[in-house]
């Protein structure tokens, strides 16, 4: 089946959808970390004024779309890992569907609010 | 009438062929197949042997989930019905897959009581509590059908990795309290293609025939193997 077997549209129940996600948001956050360390290392002036200009052009009405898909991968990546954890420690197995579910409303919620804060930041 | 769309391989390539099958009430996806090979199609070719979920031959993917076609009622998914061979295997012929390589996974586990003082020459009586039989009485009902190896993203993506169904057959005699041989299950399950590489998006359980739920059989396989790992650290 190989990797292509995660994006398999039929047949699969919302377990493996949520697996798809969570390697998914991995994948888009760790890029997103090289990208940010990188560019972070690469800042040679002690000004600050280079940093500056680039958080003025990031926090900015053109860019909250992706700072909203971000935090869609970091809070989703971060409660579905959590509840993995828990499972992977034995805990709560039998009551895996209602814990999937509760994840996945909290990940809305905490997400939903995030972009209201970030939407508001950035002049509303 | 009930259309089978069947994905075919005649060992070199692989091709989608349709068949037209009377389907009555109470006919499962299994006689639809024998109907096929008796009437339409004599070179069909598919595994089965109880026909009625005991023996796990049957297991194939139907309409997209792995099922055990002898256990599936045509008429329960509708006039059109699509088979296809599991994945995660290498198909032999048409429906019928490989399954050298997971048997020997199975074995690679010894999926039996270790004992010392058992002698085949006088047989000795081991007893046990209802609530000791309970703690793995559930994962002696695997079939071995491979249906919960099919669907396993980790086995799909690591040739080598154990699999859902091995582990819970070596979680079932590691809980078992006659066997005394979890250390050397315990050695075979955190080798590199062991319980951790389970990625834990419990698929096996949601697909399994018999709800042996597989994944939980892992992460308590998973549980003790820690353990162990830990206790042999601290020398404990």
């Amino acid at each position: 089946m190989g990797v292509s077997g995660w994006f398999k549209l039929g047949g699969r129940s919302i377990f493996s959808w949520a697996f798809t996600f969570q390697r998914l948001t991995g994948i888009v956050l760790l890029i997103y970390l090289c990208m940010h360390l990188t560019y972070l290392t690469t800042l040679l002036d002690k000004t600050g004024a280079t940093y500056e200009s680039m958080i003025a052009l990031t926090v900015s009405k053109q860019f909250l779309i992706f700072d909203v898909l971000l935090v869609l991968c970091g809070v989703f990546h971060g409660i579905n890992g959590f509840r993995i954890i828990l499972h992977e420690f034995g805990i709560a197995y039998e009551y895996r569907k209602p814990l999937l579910a509760v994840a996945l409303v909290l990940a809305l919620a905490v997400w939903l609010y995030a972009s209201y804060v970030m939407y508001y930041l950035t002049g509303g | 009438m009930a259309e089978f769309k069947i994905r075919r391989f005649d060992g070199k390539k692989s091709f989608w062929q349709t068949f037209e099958v009377p389907a009555k009430k109470g006919m499962t996806v299994l006689e639809g197949l024998y109907y096929i090979k008796e009437n339409l199609d004599s070179s069909l070719a598919f595994r089965a042997s109880c026909r009625m979920g005991i023996c796990g031959s049957c297991a194939m993917k139907i309409n997209g989930k792995p099922r055990l076609a002898c256990e599936t009622q045509i008429l329960f998914l509708g006039d059109k019905i699509t088979v296809e061979p599991l994945d995660n295997f290498r198909v032999i012929k048409d429906l019928i897959t490989d399954f050298e390589g997971f048997f020997a996974k199975h074995k690679a586990v010894k999926p039996y009581l270790i004992r010392e003082d058992v002698k085949y020459e006088e047989p000795k009586e081991l007893l046990q509590t209802p609530e000791e039989l309970n703690e793995y009485y559930v994962f002696t009902l695997c079939i071995k059908c491979g249906a919960c190896y099919s669907v396993c993203p980790a086995a799909a993506t690591l040739d080598g990795y154990l699999g859902p169904a091995a582990m819970a057959a070596a979680y079932r005699f590691c809980a078992d309290s006659r066997d005394k041989g979890n250390e050397e299950r315990y050695e075979i399950a955190s080798s590199s293609n062991g319980v951790w590489r389970c990625h834990l998006a419990m698929e096996c359980s949601e697909v399994c025939p018999k709800n042996v739920e597989p994944a939980k059989a892992v992460q308590m396989l998973r549980r003790k193997t820690a353990f162990s790992i830990l206790k042999s650290i601290l020398r404990w």
